[in-house]
């Protein structure tokens, strides 16, 4: 595989949307390519901040103890 | 103790995707008390459509699903031309600061708020913000996140690449505008 094939398919490989077959190919390219593994490991580094910065929201426990009793 | 009724069981359980239905209606209206009218009318809809719920699928996309609709119906009048993303070209957040010889580029990310990731995301526009949260935020896999959105896998997968590049770019701009990195190809991340 080359770099420009493995850098197409770091998105799918991060979200674990490639098939097996083509998941097993990129990482055998990333173990051998030090430049792509920095990639993906800042790509990996990249959706853990999107996520841990926007999944801190939690309902307000008045706003839930509403919606309970509204449904029940 | 007596078994729960089959509308509170499925309240229960409706109500253990709370948070995340209500993340997606604060990101989705930008506002705390729209967010609650949002919830609350998408719970009301789900309880009196409960019957349109196949039980062992994914009720966590399918709340979500009312919850959007609604979003679209009122806020937005079903208006969803909301599509115009500044056009940033093939925009690759790495290879930037690679460019830019920040180095670990995961350092500048450390540095960079997440109030400011938060800001990035409430600018895309919402089409693309609502697969981010999805996908990004909330672990849907591609194929729930177009069940869920009404829409092919390949569409989530154009809007989810424009976005990130969107969201990339904007994080860029925040990175060279506070100083994190420098435009002008120095060659170091300053310290805190």
């Amino acid at each position: 595989m080359r770099c420009e094939e493995c850098a197409d398919k770091l998105d799918r490989f991060v979200d674990r949307e490639l098939t097996t077959t083509e998941a097993l190919e990129v990482q055998l390219h990333l173990e051998s390519c030090p430049d792509c593994m920095d990639h993906y490991d800042f790509e990996q580094q990249l959706r853990l901040k999107v996520k841990s910065s926007c999944d801190c929201d939690r309902a307000p426990q008045i706003f839930r103890d509403k919606l309970r009793e509204i449904l029940s | 103790m007596a078994e729960p009724a089959a509308g509170t069981a499925f309240a229960e359980e409706a109500l253990t995707h709370l948070d995340t239905l209500y993340r997606g209606a604060l990101r989705l209206t930008r506002d705390p008390d729209q967010a609650q009218d949002l919830v609350q009318e998408a719970y009301l809809r789900a309880l009196r459509y409960q019957h349109s719920y196949q039980p062992g699928t994914n009720m966590k996309a399918w709340l979500f699903a009312i919850m959007r609709n609604l979003f679209w119906d009122r806020f937005k009048g079903s208006r969803k031309e909301d599509v115009s993303l500044d056009d940033v070209g093939d925009f690759v957040l790495f290879e930037k600061l690679r460019d830019e010889g920040a180095r670990p580029e995961g350092d500048v990310l450390d540095k960079i708020a997440a109030s400011e990731v938060v800001t990035a995301v409430d600018k895309l526009p919402p089409l693309h913000r609502e697969v981010v949260l999805l996908v990004d935020v909330e672990g849907f896999s591609y194929k729930d996140a177009a069940d869920t959105l009404g829409v092919p896998i390949g569409t989530v997968m154009s809007r989810l690449h424009r976005a990130r590049q969107q969201l990339q770019k904007s994080l860029y701009d925040y990175a060279v505008e506070s100083g994190i990195v420098h435009a002008d190809g120095a060659k170091q991340v300053p310290q805190q």
